[in-house]
């Protein structure tokens, strides 16, 4: 152990690092409440209420699951594969609602609700969850299917074209060739939206998580809340372990320079109807609310806008602060993970990122909470440190994944060469490895620093006084706020987010546009 | 003399045995040929030569020096004196052909590597490809910067592994004649893996034959007739 540990010491310190900041908490938190005195009480607690709430997340979480990555099946093929009108623009449109916090779209959609009912009931509360979780889920589906889609080699294709028609090549050998792709989808929406609970919070349905949160915040039971974050981490574990069982290397997410020879549809006569649904999924995704929160923000005049702009300006700079720091982390670990799994087949540190990601935020949160406010540990729980910690323990994993791919892309030989000529290690990875994969480090920073901004989950438990930030800004706000005060906030969040969106993808554009890597 | 030695050398990949209990000694400053089908474990004979991949039983010599033992390195890949021609070449592509040739030199701190690089690319002929991409190059130009490569570190071997295989007739003859000057000029020690038996009988001093991991026949005349 201690030769492997000299052997590969960047390896060791993250892994130690990692173990020492994010899994000594967790383990904490599950040590406390099971010695807990009234463990067994607890224990007997868990009845038909618990189990009922844990069936209907299930539930609920599933059918979002369900319905998402039938969405992104379609409109994965129809923007990755075929020739429809302005795909690329629609590539990217349609993956904002993925950026976006949950919460805003929920109040977006409530809004709209209420335009068609007077009263939204339980039941209708449920189905609206699921229809605002799968606007939310669908542009993930879109962007794990879709990165399926391109790497299928066209030659496979057009010799099964050659031979049948294309809807029995796409039954028969697209769909079952894209197979892991879909049940990582199923997966991982499975495990975000059991995860999330701002949308039921804001909806006021009763679910897992929300009563989680009701635990800990209101009743201060925090063995109780921890017994039960318990069996949604059991549950979440399980789902995404007999999924990587099941997916073993396929890649479920990937951004690089590859998929270039993949085969491009024409749409003929249907090419108006797809682009139709392109459009259509557009406006119900994005268009049709950020519409509907404009309508309620300025419907009584600009003084709600003005009111809630001044709310929320003051929070602008420590929100950037906190996400980029948080993606430079996530970016640096997620890296660390993704090379030596790769190179070296060190999959611990993957595992254990896995593991992190699998757990709800809440529950990442409530784990930070109880191990670091202490006298000795006074320094991260006080300052913003606690939040980075919750952002690499939640989000490292997505870097790991996206650069695991994109490593295992490159020919093992461009290393290998560099090793046979001496070349030692921090310059193959500085001058080699970075440079050949750095569109996808660039997307992957990207990516993570949207999930930074827009995290709620993590942040609302762990966020100390002073350290305000957007999502806590709006989310402690509008549960007292005029309707029109929370529809300004939570617009001008919206807004934020958008001009950050486009100012990344400007930068992302004219860095790479004219990256060639041909390997 | 021999300069490389595999002993007794046993590798297998994910259960599979690959090679068994296989002994090779290869001569210096000849060109040896391994040759034998997909499969045949040419590949991994070449890659445990480098260092690239560790034996899981036997020893591996080079210059009467053991550099690989059962299941451990002992002699790193970079301090062989090996060079290793890649059948994908691995240049790198984010590199010009001048960076991808100075890049090993820089490492080891040589003096005055733009002569060098220049000298090495006047050799093959092809200085006015310096400031250009791998992917701006033809298939045979990419070959003549990959040996270039190689060279510009002074192996005492090189290491070759199909590298010719998808050129047209006319650059490989062009690159083998370049080769042969080559192992001349610096006394070169070549292992040339292939599959193409009218090649091997044609340029190698010497010929392995391998068979499902096994030398089938060793150092056997280069005159006998290969069938069609």
């Amino acid at each position: 152990m201690g030769r492997k540990l000299i052997k590969y010491p960047i390896y060791s310190i993250t892994l130690v690092l990692f173990l020492i900041f994010i899994i000594l908490p967790v383990l904490n938190s599950i040590r406390i409440a099971v010695l807990d005195s009234h463990f067994f009480e607890n224990i007997n607690d868990i009845g038909s209420d618990i189990e009922f709430l844990l069936l209907k997340s299930s539930f609920l979480s599933a059918m979002v699951a369900i319905i998402s990555t039938f969405f992104g099946i379609v409109l994965g093929f129809l923007i990755y594969k075929t020739s429809v009108t302005y795909r690329k623009y629609f590539k990217i449109i349609l993956l904002i609602p993925l950026f976006i916090s949950p919460y805003i779209l929920a109040v977006a959609w409530k809004d709209i609700f209420l335009l068609f009912f007077d009263k939204i009931e339980n039941t209708n509360s449920v189905l609206a969850i699921i229809f605002v979780h799968s606007t939310i889920y669908i542009p993930l589906s879109i962007l794990i299917i879709g990165s399926a889609l391109v790497n299928v080699s066209k030659h496979i294709e057009e010799s099964a074209l050659m031979i049948t028609g294309l809807r029995k090549m796409f039954t028969g050998i697209l769909l079952p060739l894209i197979k892991p792709a879909i049940l990582s989808s199923l997966v991982l929406i499975f495990i975000f939206s059991i995860s999330e609970f701002s949308v039921p919070a804001y909806f006021g349905v009763k679910v897992f998580t929300t009563e989680i949160f009701t635990q800990f915040s209101a009743f201060y039971n925090y063995n109780l809340a921890m017994l039960h974050s318990s069996l949604l981490i059991v549950v979440c574990v399980l789902f995404l372990v007999s999924e990587r069982k099941y997916i073993a290397d396929s890649p479920f997410l990937s951004v690089g320079t590859r998929g270039k020879t993949t085969k491009i549809y024409a749409l003929g006569h249907y090419k108006n109807t797809g682009f139709s649904l392109l459009v259509s999924s557009t406006f119900i995704m994005i268009i049709f609310p950020f519409l509907m929160l404009i309508y309620q923000s300025f419907e009584k005049g600009t003084d709600s806008f003005v009111k809630a702009m001044e709310l929320l300006v003051p929070t602008f700079g420590n929100s950037l602060f906190l996400a980029l720091t948080g993606s430079v982390f996530t970016l640096i670990i997620g890296f660390v993970s993704a090379y030596f799994s790769i190179i070296y087949r060190k999959i611990l540190l993957d595992n254990l990122l896995l593991f992190t990601f699998a757990i709800p935020s809440i529950i990442i949160g409530i784990s930070l909470i109880k191990f670091y406010n202490t006298p000795y540990l006074n320094g991260i729980y006080s300052g913003f440190w606690i939040i980075i910690i919750g952002y690499v323990a939640k989000y490292g994993f997505i870097p790991a994944k996206l650069l695991e791919n994109a490593i295992k892309q490159l020919p093992k030989s461009l290393n290998e060469v560099a090793i046979i000529q001496g070349i030692g290690f921090t310059k193959r990875i500085f001058f080699i490895i970075i440079p050949l994969i750095l569109p996808s480090i660039f997307a992957a920073f990207i990516i993570n620093f949207l999930f930074c901004l827009s995290d709620l989950g993590t942040t609302i438990m762990v966020y100390p006084p002073g350290t305000e930030i957007m999502p806590i800004k709006v989310f402690t706000i509008m549960a007292n706020a005029p309707q029109s005060l929370t529809d300004s906030m939570v617009l001008i969040v919206f807004i934020f987010t958008m001009l950050i969106i486009s100012l990344l993808f400007f930068i992302f554009k004219k860095i790479f546009t004219s990256y060639n890597v041909n390997y | 003399m021999s300069i490389i030695k595999l002993e007794n050398i046993s590798y297998s990949y994910s259960e599979e045995n690959v090679l068994e209990e296989l002994s090779l000694d290869i001569k210096k400053n000849k060109t040896t040929y391994l040759l034998g089908d997909s499969g045949s474990g040419k590949t991994t004979i070449l890659r445990l030569i480098a260092g690239l991949e560790i034996p899981n039983g036997g020893k591996i010599f080079i210059d009467d020096k053991v550099v690989s033992d059962d299941n451990s390195i002992i002699v790193p890949p970079e301090k062989r004196k090996t060079g290793y021609i890649f059948q994908d070449l691995a240049l790198w592509p984010h590199f010009t052909v001048f960076k991808n040739i100075s890049f090993g030199l820089e490492n080891r701190k040589k003096p005055d590597i733009k002569k060098t690089v220049f000298d090495m690319l006047d050799f093959f002929g092809i200085r006015n490809f310096a400031k250009k991409f791998p992917h701006q190059l033809s298939g045979g130009q990419q070959q003549m910067v990959a040996i270039a490569r190689a060279l510009v570190l002074e192996p005492e071997i090189l290491l070759m592994d199909e590298p010719l295989a998808n050129l047209d007739t006319k650059t490989k003859t062009k690159i083998l004649h370049y080769l042969t000057l080559l192992k001349n000029k610096y006394n070169l020690t070549i292992v040339y893996v292939t599959h193409d038996y009218k090649e091997a009988i044609k340029n190698a001093d010497d010929i392995a034959l391998l068979v499902n991991g096994k030398i089938q026949k060793e150092n056997f005349s280069t005159k006998m007739i290969v069938p069609d």
